[in-house]
């Protein structure tokens, strides 16, 4: 399996603010990859620089190429959605169905016909007159008619209720992924995405704090929910992170065997969510 | 990808085109309007003794005249329109490349496999080459109504101002010299297209304020320090009317030809390269 983007050294200065500080990831091809971090933390800024819109220094490579001297070449093979980014609100939708066939020559305006019908967009609408939700709809089958190697989603959900958000997910996995071309996805919603995701990438204050295969991810954290009186013994044993849950505490750790925590008490696989704040949190705390 | 390209490059002009119909479309259709309903209310205001006599006057204006001839009279009405295009046109570019940011629809174009040379050439075609071929389309309809109206007050007056098909044939070719004029016009002010587009590509807020400011500053500069003011000057050498208008073949080959118009278009080209790269990143 090869990477489909390699980022070494990544570094992005906004004034005295390191918004990426040495920034090292890769992403294999046809993995689902959740970039997971607070506001500001840079995903934003990283994900712009994997299509060429941010000039970060540093080693990149997306697709073979370098995003930031072929940005046009590179946007053939790989589709973007900002997470501010809006559709031009005076096309009609037709019109910007003849854009994308005219400029992009992977797009498949029978397939985007096609998923358009599913829905309730009208093709002579302009695009200011359709709801948020139906935006976003039109966008995602516009990029599900691109046939591309990989697709870069920053918060595609955002400001969506959970019937739009849930709708999305649930075409982008069973309408689009077909095994061959990889996503990237940044959110914060993270619990919504999690079955999705095949790796996992968090990113807190311009570093990735972790990269890890999903399915790796039971085999080095665990959290164990442990009786008041035998915190002392979870201690020892270096946890990165704990939270009280009604008079019992969760502990979770990294690369502690987990026979060895069962004597402890339950240990299960904790979820991304819990996983997020343990890194994020336990790293501030230390 | 090659034969791709002009097929691409025509939907870049579409896509300004249906952007800016207001601009390019609507205004030019207003003022066409508008002077149509002022004339009207001029001849249905004055006494008939006095459109008698305007219309006696045209007929003798254009005895013995032929179409190539009374044409350069026929761009006299135009000059409203040109003023507008030149109006309309430097709203357009100081707009072009800053609009799309400011309403954060530049991530859906960058997102498309468009380079930002294709983009910045597209909006400058659509200055020279595209927009004029509205301004024509619409004078066209409003010389033929006024062409129309014209032998029709003659008919009513017994006067004939000159044959129909005389002055239907006057009206193209001046259509034609609008046309030659306003393309020769945009290239001869490609450096003032170079420039807007820079500060359109670079401005965070207000890119006329950028424009005019950073010009101002660097007159002023030059004045300064060098004591001179060429760079006043070499405007005002380009700001006389005269130089936006051809009357004939022979004058617009001159005008082409000319080391004013090579030095304009080098000067031009570099302030778009610049605007080309100002274009490459969003942040």
């Amino acid at each position: 399996m090869t990477d489909i983007v390699e980022a070494r050294n990544l570094e992005k200065k906004f004034g005295d603010f390191k918004a990426l500080d040495g920034l090292d990831f890769s992403v294999t091809r046809g993995s689902i990859c959740g970039l997971i971090g607070p506001n500001g933390a840079g995903k934003t800024t990283t994900l712009k620089a994997l299509v060429g819109l941010s000039d970060v220094e540093g080693d990149l490579r997306v697709a073979g190429r370098d995003p930031r001297v072929s940005r046009h070449k590179l946007m053939e093979e790989v589709c973007f959605i900002a997470d501010v980014g809006i559709l031009p609100k005076w096309f009609k939708v037709n019109q910007v169905l003849d854009y994308v066939e005219a400029v992009h020559p992977r797009f498949s305006r029978e397939r985007a016909e096609q998923i358009l019908s599913t829905t309730d967009i009208p093709a002579n609408k302009r695009i200011k007159e359709l709801s948020k939700g139906m935006v976003t709809q039109l966008h995602l089958a516009l990029v599900m008619a691109i046939d591309v190697q990989l697709l870069v989603l920053d918060e595609p959900t955002l400001g969506l209720d959970i019937i739009y958000r849930k709708e999305f997910y649930d075409r982008l996995l069973n309408d689009y992924y077909d095994g061959d071309c990889t996503i990237i996805i940044s959110t914060h919603q993270v619990e919504e995405i999690e079955t999705l995701l095949s790796d996992l990438l968090f990113i807190d204050n311009g570093k990735i704090v972790l990269d890890a295969a999903m399915q790796d991810l039971e085999n080095i954290y665990s959290e164990v929910l442990i009786d008041a009186g035998h915190y002392a013994e979870a201690e020892q044993l270096g946890p990165i992170y704990h939270r009280d849950i009604l008079g019992k505490r969760a502990y979770i750790f990294e690369g502690v065997d987990r026979n060895r925590l069962r004597e402890l008490g339950e240990a299960a696989t904790p979820t991304v969510a819990d996983l997020f704040v343990a890194k994020l949190r336990g790293a501030k705390r230390e | 990808m090659n034969s791709l390209l002009p097929a691409q490059f025509v939907a870049l002009l579409r896509r300004e085109v249906l952007e800016n119909r207001t601009l390019f479309i609507a205004a030019p259709a207003v003022l066409a309007l508008v002077l149509l309903v002022f004339a009207l209310w001029i001849i249905s205001m004055a006494p008939s003794a006095r459109i008698a006599e305007g219309v006696e006057y045209l007929s003798i204006m254009f005895d013995g005249l032929s179409p190539a001839e009374m044409a350069p009279m026929f761009l006299m009405p135009a000059i409203p329109f040109i003023m507008m295009l030149y109006a309309c046109v430097i709203i357009y570019l100081l707009n072009a490349l800053y609009q799309d940011r400011k309403d954060l629809s530049v991530f859906f174009w960058q997102s498309m496999p468009v380079s930002n040379l294709g983009t910045v050439l597209s909006k400058i075609v659509t200055v020279i080459a595209v927009v004029p071929v509205f301004y024509v389309a619409i004078l066209f309809v409003f010389y033929l109504l006024v062409v129309i109206a014209l032998s029709l007050l003659g008919l009513s007056y017994d006067v004939q101002v000159a044959g129909l098909g005389y002055m239907f044939l006057a009206a193209v070719v001046s259509l034609l010299l609008f046309y030659v004029s306003t393309f020769l016009a945009a290239l001869w002010l490609l450096p003032t297209i170079g420039w807007l587009l820079l500060f359109s590509a670079f401005a965070k807020r207000t890119p006329v304020m950028w424009a005019l400011g950073v010009f101002i500053l660097l007159g002023f500069l030059e004045d300064l320090i060098f004591g001179t003011q060429f760079l006043g000057n070499w405007i005002e050498s380009r700001i006389n009317f005269r130089q936006y208008i051809v009357l004939d073949l022979p004058m617009a080959m001159d005008r082409l030809f000319s080391y004013d118009m090579l030095f304009g278009i080098v000067v031009g080209a570099i302030l778009i390269t610049g605007a080309v790269y100002m274009r490459r990143f969003v942040d």
